[in-house]
């Protein structure tokens, strides 16, 4: 399980870089986007374990970005992040499409649980 | 006065007027009456003297002496008649006429008894034939131009009382216009002023009925238009003031979600500074603990923007940069497009010479256009926020403009009004008209082009801030 490929979409870079620090501690292997044209461009390229991904970005919505990978690799999971911590009906819908979904603020620890349960699935 | 008295004295005089000219007619038909009845008593008595100088003639041809007896009869009958209507006479032609009518009378009877007295020789003594015939014909001709003089006058009365009446009727009809002019002009002009009050406050403007305020039933009506304007103007401020208050939380709405970002930026480097202090080299942390400040700058921001457009505010106008107005106003509501889905385009040119604006006020009728635009698109809609100057360079002009459904000609002419909306409860319909009367005090013009089912345009128009050489 250590190791495993971490991608992290979110135009708030700050957001890539404490999960990248934080969870490179623990061995996995991370990568940080803030657009989500190079990340699916990086999709295509290499297979990620977990995509954690923010909801709404500038260019692409993070819809686009699960879209794609449930499109090409289904078997990697995808963490939903949000600061719209609404109960819109399209984000109810999204529940059911993502592995797991995450209001901002991010509680890192919890992150990381939900991380490791996704993997030893 | 009150209209009821002003109508009443009006009737009064109307009826004084018709008085008048009654009596004035009833008094020329009596006159009237008096000769005709004198000129039918006169034509009696012309013919009654005709037949007696036909006798006399007869009596002078054949001397019968019967004749005479006729005459003498026929005399003391028309001297009787005579002073049996002596009144209608005198009424009719005067005293002197009517002494002189009977002296005639009475010259002839006294000739014909002198004929009477001499009967032998009266048929050949001439000077006494003469006599008789003289006075004949003198009570003849003098009865029979009484007649003709009688009927002139009736007819000149007749044509006199026609002028007179004719001209009671111009009298009449000045005096209708006049009492109309005096009572009612007062009256038309309040009743303008009431139509012209009550539609500037159907434009939002409440004003009040120009002129004193009169103690009739009109001023009853006039003192309470102008209460009303008083009260809906205290209550059109309240419903503004809430209606604001509402818009903010519009925007609070949003803007919370923007909160939502730098909080999690600062709680991410919180927990990762607690788990990894052990780890991190002094850049690292001074590198968290910057990004911390800055995060924080960030809220702090966000609040003292909200707190802006909130705060009741003193009128505040300087020369200001329209731009950067337009960029906190868009900063406001970019949330809310984000979440909506349309798309933001700036366009905002460069070295604009400044305006002399309050900039909150300015800022609110921005945020209102958008809120409007964002209110008629579906996702994918695109608003595009222009700033340029007018082609004489007198006005920078701000422009809103989006894709949304447009505006219909019907409803074109009222989006400034208050209260007009199409949104049911969910509009106070104020957004505009509170957004055009922040421009008009500040001397700009707010115009609107729209096509239906393409999109609406609104430009704010500010005059150019001249600095006084
Ligand atoms: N950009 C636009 N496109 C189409 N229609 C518009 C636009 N802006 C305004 N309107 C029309 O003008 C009306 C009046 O607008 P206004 O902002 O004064 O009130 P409102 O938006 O209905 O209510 P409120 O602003 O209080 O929420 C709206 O109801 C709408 O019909
Ligand atoms: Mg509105």
């Amino acid at each position: 399980m250590n190791g495993a490929r971490i991608m992290v979409v979110d135009d708030e870079k700050i957001v890539g870089k404490m999960i990248k620090a934080s969870f490179e501690q623990d061995g996995y292997t991370v990568e940080t986007f803030s657009d989500a044209n190079p990340a699916l461009a990086r999709l295509e390229e290499e297979k990620f374990a977990v995509v954690i991904t923010d909801l709404k970005m500038k260019d692409i919505d993070g819809m686009q970005v699960l879209e794609t990978i449930k499109a090409e690799s289904p078997e990697t999971k995808v963490i939903m992040i949000t600061a719209f911590a609404s109960m819109d009906a399209a984000i109810e819908a999204l529940r059911k499409k993502v592995d797991d979904f995450f209001p901002k603020p991010i509680k890192i620890k919890d992150l990381k649980l939900c991380v490791k349960d996704l993997l030893s699935e | 006065m009150k209209i009821v008295h002003k109508i009443m004295w009006a009737n009064i005089i109307n009826i004084i007027f018709i008085a008048l000219v009654y009596l004035f007619a009833v008094q020329f038909l009596e006159l009237i009456l008096a000769k005709l009845q004198f000129v039918e008593i006169a034509d009696d008595l012309n013919a009654s003297f005709l037949e007696m100088r036909l006798s006399e003639k007869n009596y002078f041809l054949y001397g019968d002496e019967t004749v005479l007896k006729e005459i003498k009869g026929k005399l003391d009958e028309s001297i009787n008649s005579i002073t049996s209507v002596q009144d209608s006479i005198v009424r009719a032609v005067g005293d002197s006429k009517y002494k002189e009518l009977r002296r005639s009378v009475e010259e002839y009877k006294a000739a014909i008894q002198q004929v009477a007295a001499n009967i032998a020789s009266a048929t050949e003594d001439t000077s006494m034939q003469e006599t008789v015939r003289d006075s004949g014909r003198k009570l003849r001709e003098f009865s029979a131009k009484i007649v003709s003089l009688e009927r002139k006058k009736v007819n000149d009365i007749i044509s006199h009382s026609k002028k007179v009446l004719f001209y009671f009727f111009c009298v009449a009809i000045l005096i209708a216009m006049a009492a109309t002019y005096l009572f009612f002009s007062k009256f038309l002009r309040s009743l303008k002023g009431i139509e012209k009050t009550a539609t500037c406050i159907s434009q939002g403007d409440f004003c009040k009925v120009e002129g004193t305020v009169t103690g009739d039933e009109l001023g009853s009506v006039m003192a309470a238009i102008n209460s009303m304007s008083e009260e809906l103007d205290s209550r059109y401020e309240q419903i503004v003031q809430s209606r604001k208050l509402a818009s903010l939380g519009i925007l609070t709405a949003g803007v919370a979600h923007e909160l939502g970002n730098p909080l999690n930026n600062i709680a991410l480097v919180a927990q990762t500074y607690l788990e990894l202090a052990d780890h991190l080299s002094k850049e690292d942390t001074i590198d968290y603990m910057r990004t911390i400040e800055e995060e924080t700058h960030r809220i702090e921001k966000i609040v003292q923007d909200l707190l802006h457009f909130s705060k009741p505010k003193q009128p505040n106008s300087k020369a200001t940069e329209v731009n950067s107005v337009v960029e906190k106003s868009f900063k406001l509501v970019h949330n809310m497009l984000h979440v909506s889905g349309i798309d933001a385009r700036l366009n905002l040119q460069e070295g604009l010479p400044h305006v002399f604006i309050d900039e909150d006020r300015i800022q609110e009728v921005i945020v209102n256009l958008i809120i409007n635009a964002i209110e008629v698109m579906s996702p994918g809609g695109v608003i595009s926020l222009k700033t340029y100057l007018e082609e004489k360079g007198d006005y920078v002009v701000i422009e809103v403009e989006d894709t949304g459904e447009g505006i219909t000609a019907e409803h074109l002419p009222h989006i400034f009004d208050p209260f007009f909306t199409t949104k049911g409860v969910r509009g106070t319909g104020l957004g505009l008209s509170v957004s055009y009367g922040i421009i008009k005090n500040h001397k700009g013009n707010m115009k609107v082009e729209s096509k239906e089912g393409v999109g609406t345009t609104f430009f704010i128009e500010l005059p150019v801030h001249r600095l006084i050489a």
